[in-house]
């Protein structure tokens, strides 16, 4: 018993932290990482919706026209 | 204005999620412990160290060691090293050892922290565990824990401040779901109704749905990257919401092959309803039956403790996504722009 205590904390030990700049103060930086992919997501989805929109009010503004 | 109440609410939603769940402190914890193995029987000294305390301000800082009965051992000599970091001496009784134990740290500015097996302690090489009984361990710590004033979320070792994740990782798979029940909604009505607009929203409803289910594969792998190690775990449920995924690119390779603007409405209507049947199973009910990293998956107990606490729910409950998301909703073909445009 005393042996498996040992081992699960030589286990938790084990894992030593690396320190790198998303790590710092809390990994709170791979937090903001996070952030910036979903709001870079989004926005380059509403830039490309937006686009086809563009082509489309163009499109049926061309039809009007023409008709 | 009426109409589009919900974009507008989307808006006080997002900013309160995002300040409040970025600008409330996290609990403070215990990070490490040096030396972490000590003999019994003997006086050793321990270094602690510990996240967002205050042990410097604070008028007294108290240290015990908690063995697995819940029974405390007070340190003396504790010393204050920095607001982060303090020692304290032990002398553990030798019946008590070949075990660890859970460090406890307390103040009136921080309240408590542990550090759960903190520190092994071994019996002496020479002596036999079971000769002295379990002196200087009480049962009650001695010093009411009282937990300070004000909002703080729970801190856990390895998660540390990616807790905040909660707010944005999983809103996103919500809001996913979301959109691809609306996308089946409209599927349904489809085939009961065969109007082209309903097969236009069902797919702009379906495709927001996979930038939302994109976003949430990225930002789960960057969160797996800082706690658990790796870009992609084997994660069953990682897996499994991958198959979800590839099964709604194949709606959209579905719909690019058709020709007959009737034909390809009809079938990617109805695979759409097979995609919705096969992402209940794939995401809510195989990863319960087996083990899994994720809260809530494989005897993982989410939405209780200290997994989803009532100062997280605080911000959580508000689905800021789920509010906003219809938004990015938007059909690019010629009949339903139309639509969308105002009559004069």
């Amino acid at each position: 018993m005393s042996c498996l205590a040992f081992f699960f904390h030589v286990l938790l030990q084990a894992q030593s932290p690396e320190n790198d700049f998303l790590r710092s103060t809390g990994k709170i930086y791979s937090v903001v990482a996070g952030i910036v992919i979903v709001f870079a997501g989004l926005a380059i989805y509403l830039w490309r919706l937006d686009r086809k929109l563009t082509k489309l009010e163009k499109h049926i503004n061309d039809e009007h026209e023409t008709s | 204005m009426a109409k589009w109440w919900w974009k507008i609410l989307g808006w006080p939603c997002f900013f309160y999620v995002l300040i409040g769940g970025l600008v409330t402190p996290l609990s403070p914890g215990l990070t490490g412990v040096v030396p972490t193995t000590a003999i019994a029987g003997e006086t050793f000294a321990i270094k602690i160290m510990a996240y967002n305390t205050q042990f410097s301000e604070a008028d007294k800082t108290y240290v015990w060691l908690k063995n697995q009965e819940g029974q405390y051992l007070k340190a003396s000599n504790v010393q204050v090293k920095s607001n982060n970091e303090l020692q304290g001496e032990f002398i553990v009784p030798i019946a008590t050892s070949g075990q660890s134990f859970t460090i406890v740290v307390y103040n009136t500015l921080d309240g408590s922290a542990i550090l759960p097996d903190g520190i092994y302690v071994s019996a002496a090489a020479n002596v036999t565990p079971t000769r002295v009984d379990g002196a200087g361990f009480t049962d009650e710590p001695g010093v009411d824990l009282v937990k300070p004033e004000g909002i703080r979320f729970p801190y856990r070792s390895i998660l540390n401040e990616t807790i905040r994740n909660t707010f944005f990782h999983v809103a996103l798979w919500m809001a996913m779901f979301s959109l691809y029940l609306v996308g089946l909604y409209h599927a349904i009505l489809y085939l009961r109704t065969s109007r082209k607009d309903h097969d236009l929203w069902s797919e702009a409803y379906n495709k927001a749905g996979i930038l939302f289910g994109i976003l949430g594969i990225a930002t789960g792998s960057l969160w797996a990257r800082y706690t658990w190690g790796s870009w992609w775990t084997n994660d069953i449920k990682l897996n499994m919401a991958t198959i979800a995924m590839f099964i709604y690119f194949g709606y959209v390779i579905l719909r690019s092959s058709f020709t007959d603007e009737e034909k390809k409405a009809r079938v990617s209507a109805v695979f759409s309803i097979f995609a919705f049947v096969a992402l209940i199973p794939l995401v809510f009910v195989i990863p319960r039956l087996t083990d899994s990293l994720h809260p809530g998956n494989g005897g993982n107990p989410a939405l209780g403790g200290e997994d989803l606490d009532h100062t997280l729910r605080l911000f959580f409950t508000i689905n800021h996504r789920l509010v906003s998301a219809r938004l990015l909703a938007c059909p690019t073909k010629i009949p339903a722009v139309k639509a969308l445009r105002p009559r004069a």
